[in-house]
């Protein structure tokens, strides 16, 4: 079984469009993950039942038991987030600002104050257009991805395609360079850079692809939109020869990928392109490449 | 001499964990005793973030000379591993934990600096 990892650094690079193409281009041998959760958006292309839902809990907030608390002022003083408010004289915790970093819990003179395990959303088993399945989260409002729940997808994902006897995990990744991304690199086979000729989307896919290299993963690239600036695109191509990572495909700024989202399709259902074309001649590429 | 293996399991036939931070488990090999342990990492698997370097300070602890993983750790816990004088050897995340230790023996796998 192997684990392909979709990345671009920056976002709004296409990512999501070239990710959600390649699983249904897989169809049935590929288990889908989603650790894009800031802004997951694969399930608008997957159509996912939610068959399975659990809660997640991710991160402490603090939790001020008022029938102890003696309103000395001591948690506010020290919490450096500014997330205890006085409010009608009482203190409350803004879960909003609250880290969950525990200091005041632990000056608190009479231990009134708890660090409770914060629920961050959900996580979702479904069952998806493709006839597979895909593992996906929805966060709450103001709660933000974690390395641990980009582990908890990846590790469902992979036990999913274990027991199913899948060929291949598709991984949408994390954007940034941060935490969630090197999680959703561990145990990557391959990973997939999708960018576009912007001076941001060179700066961030070489950022990113500094993480690739420290972990020893093979790469390719697919630069998307080449033909609006034909310049940056030729630096792109220099950096991916310096580092020896795959071209994969170059692909043209084209609207049927708008036109195709607006159906609620992916480029590869959508009328024959020649971006249809290209992305399936990408696919079976990574698939040559990975096996 | 203590080499340090990620792993899924608490035995030399279990597979490894190609994942730092987020480990299951460390199996601990002493080469001098040729005594074998293991250690429970689910405390770091809960944190949001930060795992790599709450793992880092425990591999510290146990004073392993070798690590040996499938990716190797990420930016932060490898600041703290270089300061610790930790090798590390990547490149087993694939493997069981007996092969992991005869391919770095023959020196198979990837020095990771």
């Amino acid at each position: 079984m192997k684990e392909i990892v979709i990345i671009s650094g920056k976002g709004g690079t296409g990512k999501t469009s070239v990710t959600a193409s390649f699983a249904v281009l897989g169809g049935k041998d590929v288990i889908v993950a989603d650790c894009d959760v800031d802004a997951a958006d694969m399930h608008i292309l997957m159509n996912p039942d939610y068959e399975f839902s659990e809660e997640f809990f991710s991160g402490e907030l603090a939790l001020i038991q008022q029938e102890d608390c003696i309103q000395c002022g001591e948690c506010k003083n020290v919490c450096r987030f500014d997330a205890i408010d006085i409010v009608n004289e009482k203190y409350i915790v803004n879960p909003l600002n609250c880290e969950g970093c525990g200091y005041c819990s632990k000056i608190c003179p009479t231990h009134t104050i708890l660090n409770i395990d914060l629920n961050v959303g959900n996580w979702y088993i479904s069952n998806i257009k493709t006839g597979s399945k895909m593992v996906h989260a929805k966060l709450a409002t103001g709660a933000d991805n974690s390395g641990k729940l980009v582990a908890q997808v990846k590790n469902k994902a992979k036990e999913l395609a274990e027991k199913l006897n899948k060929k291949y995990i598709i991984v949408d990744g994390s954007p940034g360079v941060g935490c969630p991304v090197v999680s959703s690199l561990s145990g990557a086979s391959y990973v997939v850079l999708v960018t576009e000729p912007t001076v941001s989307g060179l700066h961030d896919l070489k950022r990113v692809y500094e993480l690739v290299k420290k972990f020893n993963l093979k790469a390719g690239c697919i630069i998307n939109k080449f033909d609006l600036n034909k310049n940056v695109s030729d630096k792109i191509e220099q950096f991916l020869s310096a580092e020896n990572i795959d071209k994969l495909a170059k692909l043209p700024y084209d609207k049927i990928f708008t036109e195709a989202m607006t159906e609620g399709v992916t480029v590869v259902e959508y009328i024959d392109s020649r971006s249809k074309t290209t992305i399936k001649n990408t696919w079976e590429k990574i698939i040559e490449i990975i096996n | 001499m203590k080499i340090a293996f990620t792993t899924k399991g608490k035995d030399w036939d279990s597979m490894m964990d190609p994942r730092f931070g987020r480990t299951e488990f460390f199996l601990v090999y002493d080469d001098e005793t040729n005594k074998i342990n293991y250690v429970d990492n689910s405390d770091s698997t809960q944190e949001a973030h930060g795992a790599g370097p709450k793992t880092a300070q425990k591999l510290f602890d146990l004073q392993a000379d070798i690590l040996i993983t499938g990716n190797g750790p990420g930016g932060n816990a490898a600041t703290v591993l270089k300061q610790a004088g930790l090798k590390i050897f990547t490149g087993a995340g694939e493997m069981t934990v007996k092969q992991a230790y005869e391919a770095y023996k023959q020196g198979e796998l990837n020095i990771f600096s």
